[in-house]
C-alpha cells in the first residue's frame, strides 16, 4: 500500500509536469496540442545525445545514477524543446492563427507535428531502447515495505520546485500576470497593451522546457523510446482537464491522481487493465466536473 | 479427393510454369513479410527482416521462382495487431504477394491469419510466432490450412522452464507475463507444470506493453517474496522490468523466456546483473544444413547468426519460395499444397544457399522430390502446420550470451510426459 502510494505519487511527477506545459498552452494558446507530447520524446533524447556526447566529467553523483552530464542534457534539452516549439508555432501554428483558423484545423496541425517529430526521433535515434546510464541503482527501504531509489527522491523534489517557481512566476511577475491574463480573456489582453506575441512566445518557451524535464525525468526512471510521447498522451490530458485548463497547480494535482490512481488500481483490478485507469477518470472528469476539479483558468486567485 | 486437386493443381502449375520459362524472366513476384521494425520487438525485428532477405536474394542468384524473379517486400506492423493487418492487407492486394511471412507476436499473426489470410487464400508463414492458440484453431479447421510456422510451440518451454526451476531448487516464484496469447499461454503452462512438481507460484501478474512504468506490476510481483521469477515478455519491456525487479530488492534468480536472448536486453540490464539468469530458445540443431546457413549469413553480414527468429525466418521464406517454385506460379492455395511436397523427409535433400535452391529448381523441372533441410536442420509439418524442435538453455557469462544446455526433443518429451503424467 505504501509502495504503490509512493510509485504513484512518483509517476505522477512525470505526468504532472508534462500536463503543466500542456495545460498552460491550451489554456493560453486555445487549442488542444497533441504535439506537446512529441516535446516530452525530442527533450528526452536530446539529453541522451549530450550524455552520449560528453565524456563522464565526475563520473556518477552518489546516490544517483546520474552525473553532471546529464545535468547539463536538461539545461540543452529545456533549449531544445523550447525551440522545437517556438519553430513549430512559426512554421505551424502562427499561420494557422493569423488565418483565423478554427480550432479543430490546429488540432489536427498539431497531430501532424506530433508524427514528424516522432518520426524524425525515429531516423536520428533508432527504434530500440536506450538508457542514460546502463548502471542500475538499487532502491533503499526508507521505511518497512517502502522502497525507494534516489533517482526517484530527485525526481520528486524536481517537480515540487519546479512548480513552486511556476507558480510564483504566474503570481509575481508581470510576464506570469500577462499570461493569466490571456488565458481570462485574449481580446481584453489586446486593448491593454500586452504584447501577445512576446507572451505566446514565452508560453511555449515554458511548455516546452517542462516537457523535456519531463523527457528526461522518464528516460531516467523507465526508458527512452521514440513512442515515450505517444504514450504518455491519454494520461497527459487527463491530468490537464482534471486539473483545469491553464490551472498549473491542477495540473499538478491531476498528474498526483492520475499516477496514484494508476498505481492503487493494481491492488484492486488485475494490472492488465491498469490503462484504462486513465480513461476512466477522464471520462468521470467530463461528466461530473467538465470545467475541472480546480476550476478552469484560474491560478488560485 | 485430395491428391486428385492435388494432381489436378500440379498439372495446371506446370503448364503455367513451362508457359512462363519461355517469356524469359522480364517478370516479378513480391514476396511480402510483416515484421516489428518498430515497437516492442524492434530489438530483434529488422535482423529477422535480413534473414527473410537472404533467403530471398539467394533464390534470384539460383534464377528466382516460378520464372520470376523475386522482390521482397518488408512491412513493419510497430507490434500493434491493426497495423499488422493493414499492412498484410497491403502486400495481399496492392503488391499481389502470394504468401505472407510473419509476424513475430502471435497477438498480430493471428489477427493477420483471420483476416487476411484464409480470407484472401494466402499461405502464411511465420518464423517467430509460438502460441498454441494457432494449433487449436487449426484443429478446428479455422486455417484451412493456410498457416506454417517454422518455431516450435511455447508449451513445451514452459515445461523446461520448470523443471529447470526444480533442478535448480527453487521452491517458489513469481510470474510476470507479458499480457498476450503468448504470454498467457507460457503463464499458464508454466504455473501448471510447476506446480505438478511442488513448486508454488505465489503471483502471476500481467503486464500490458509500451507503459510508462512497471512499478506497479513489478511490485504484485515482488509481494510473495519468491526465490525466483520467471519472466516472459520482449526484450525492451523485459529489460525494464527487469530493472525494476532487481532495483526493488528482487531475487537475481531469473527464467527468462525466448526474446531477452539478444544483446540489447543483457546491456540494458547489466551482464554484472544476470550472472544468476536463465533462458530459454529454441536450440540450433547442427549438421551441414545448419552449417550453410550460419556460413551464408556470416559472409553477408560479418558476424554469426545470433538472435532470435533468424533462423526460423530464413527457414520460413525458403520453405515459401521453394513452395512457390513447385506450384510453378504465385497462387495461395497452390503454394499451401506445395509447401507439404518440399518439405517432410522425402526425396532428395536441398541445403540452404544459391547452390541448394538452384539444385532444387533442376530438380523440381524434372519432377523429382525434393526435402528441405534448413537452417533450423530437417523441416516436417504436422497436420496443424506447426514443427517440433529441440531448445537451448542460455545463460551469461563474462558479460556475453553463452549456451548452457541442451535439450533435444528425447529429453523434451520426457519432460512433457512426466509432467503432463502426474
Amino acid at each position: 500500500m505504501l509502495q504503490a502510494i509512493a510509485d504513484g505519487l512518483l509517476n505522477g511527477s512525470i505526468i504532472a509536469l508534462g500536463a503543466i506545459g500542456l495545460t498552460l498552452t491550451m489554456g493560453i494558446l486555445r487549442f488542444a496540442n497533441f504535439a506537446h507530447a512529441e516535446l516530452i520524446t525530442w527533450g528526452a533524447y536530446v539529453a541522451l545525445a549530450v550524455v552520449a556526447v560528453l565524456p563522464p566529467l565526475v563520473g556518477a553523483i552518489a546516490p544517483f545514477s546520474f552525473g553532471l552530464p546529464l545535468l547539463i542534457g536538461i539545461v540543452v534539452a529545456m533549449a531544445a524543446s523550447s525551440a522545437l516549439a517556438l519553430a513549430a508555432d512559426a512554421a505551424v501554428f502562427r499561420p494557422l492563427r493569423a488565418r483565423r483558423s478554427e480550432s479543430m484545423t490546429l488540432v489536427f496541425a498539431s497531430f501532424g507535428v506530433a508524427l514528424l517529430v516522432r518520426m524524425a526521433v525515429l531516423l536520428i535515434f533508432g527504434g530500440s531502447a536506450q538508457y542514460y546510464s546502463n548502471e542500475l541503482t538499487f532502491a533503499v527501504e526508507v521505511l518497512p515495505g517502502l522502497m525507494l531509489l534516489p533517482d526517484q527522491v530527485f525526481t520528486f523534489g524536481l517537480t515540487a520546485a519546479l512548480w513552486l517557481a511556476l507558480h510564483l512566476f504566474l503570481q509575481r511577475t508581470t510576464l506570469g500576470l500577462s499570461m493569466r491574463a490571456l488565458a481570462e480573456n485574449p481580446d481584453l489582453t489586446r486593448v491593454n497593451g500586452v504584447d501577445v506575441a512576446r507572451v505566446t512566445r514565452w508560453t511555449w518557451i515554458i511548455g516546452g522546457s517542462m516537457a523535456a524535464i519531463a523527457g528526461v525525468l522518464y528516460g531516467l526512471s523507465v526508458q527512452l523510446r521514440p513512442e515515450i510521447g505517444f504514450h504518455l498522451i491519454l494520461p497527459l490530458f487527463t491530468a490537464a482537464i482534471l486539473g483545469g485548463l491553464g490551472n498549473v497547480t491542477g495540473a499538478l494535482m491531476g498528474g498526483m491522481i492520475v499516477g496514484l490512481a494508476e498505481s492503487l488500481s493494481v491492488l484492486i483490478i488485475p494490472p492488465e487493465y491498469k490503462p484504462a485507469v486513465p480513461f476512466l477518470i477522464l471520462l468521470a472528469v467530463l461528466f461530473i466536473r467538465p470545467g475541472g476539479l480546480f476550476g478552469a483558468l484560474g491560478v488560485a486567485r | 479427393m485430395i491428391r486428385q486437386r492435388l494432381l489436378a493443381c500440379l498439372a495446371a502449375a506446370t503448364a503455367i510454369a513451362a508457359a512462363q520459362s519461355a517469356a524469359a524472366q522480364d517478370c516479378t513476384i513480391n514476396i511480402g513479410a510483416v515484421l516489428s521494425i518498430t515497437g516492442p520487438n524492434a530489438a530483434i525485428g529488422s535482423a529477422i527482416g535480413d534473414a527473410g532477405r537472404l533467403a530471398v536474394d539467394h533464390f534470384n542468384e539460383a534464377g528466382g521462382a516460378a520464372g520470376c524473379k523475386l522482390n521482397f517486400v518488408l512491412r513493419d506492423d510497430q507490434g500493434q495487431p491493426n497495423v499488422g493487418v493493414d499492412a498484410a492487407k497491403t502486400l495481399v492486394s496492392i503488391d499481389r504477394s502470394p504468401v505472407i511471412l510473419g509476424a513475430i507476436a502471435s497477438g498480430v499473426s493471428l489477427p493477420i491469419l483471420t483476416s487476411v489470410s484464409v480470407p484472401s487464400k494466402v499461405t502464411q508463414i511465420s518464423c517467430c510466432s509460438s502460441a498454441p492458440t494457432f494449433t487449436e484453431l487449426a484443429e478446428e479447421g479455422g486455417t484451412q490450412g493456410y498457416f506454417f510456422r517454422t518455431l516450435p510451440t511455447d508449451r513445451p518451454q514452459a515445461v523446461v522452464m520448470a523443471k529447470i526451476a526444480k533442478e535448480k531448487g527453487y521452491g517458489s516464484v513469481a510470474i510476470i507475463y507479458v499480457n498476450s496469447d503468448y504470454g498467457n499461454a507460457m503463464a499458464k503452462n508454466f504455473t501448471a507444470a510447476a506446480e505438478a512438481q511442488g513448486i508454488e507460484v505465489t503471483d502471476v501478474v500481467g503486464y500490458n506493453q509500451e507503459q510508462a512504468s512497471y512499478r506497479a506490476e513489478v511490485s504484485a510481483a515482488l509481494k510473495g517474496k519468491p526465490d525466483a521469477l520467471f519472466l516472459v515478455a520482449f526484450p525492451a519491456d523485459g529489460a525494464t522490468i527487469t530493472r525494476e525487479w532487481l532495483a526493488f530488492g528482487g531475487s537475481k534468480q531469473l527464467l527468462l523466456s525466448n526474446a531477452m536472448r539478444a544483446r540489447e536486453y543483457v546491456e540494458a540490464v547489466g551482464a554484472q546483473h544476470l550472472t544468476e539468469a536463465v533462458g530459454i530458445d529454441n536450440a540450433q540443431t547442427e549438421g551441414p544444413s545448419v552449417e550453410a546457413f550460419n556460413a551464408a549469413w556470416t559472409a553477408e553480414k560479418g558476424s554469426p547468426p545470433e538472435g532470435p527468429g533468424l533462423h526460423t525466418m530464413y527457414d520460413a521464406t525458403a520453405v515459401a519460395l521453394l513452395a512457390l517454385e513447385k506450384a510453378g506460379a504465385p497462387d495461395g492455395t497452390a503454394i499451401r499444397d506445395a509447401v507439404r511436397e518440399v518439405t517432410g523427409g522425402q526425396g532428395t535433400t536441398i541445403y540452404p544457399g544459391p547452390e541448394g535452391f538452384a539444385k532444387a529448381k533442376e530438380l523440381i523441372a524434372a519432377g523429382e522430390p525434393i526435402t528441405y533441410e534448413g537452417a533450423t536442420g530437417p523441416i516436417k509439418f504436422d497436420e496443424n502446420g506447426d514443427v517440433t524442435g529441440p531448445y537451448l538453455i542460455w545463460g551469461v557469462a563474462d558479460g556475453e550470451l553463452t549456451t548452457l544446455d541442451q535439450w533435444d526433443m528425447a529429453r523434451v518429451d520426457a519432460a512433457l510426459a512426466e509432467v503432463s503424467g502426474q
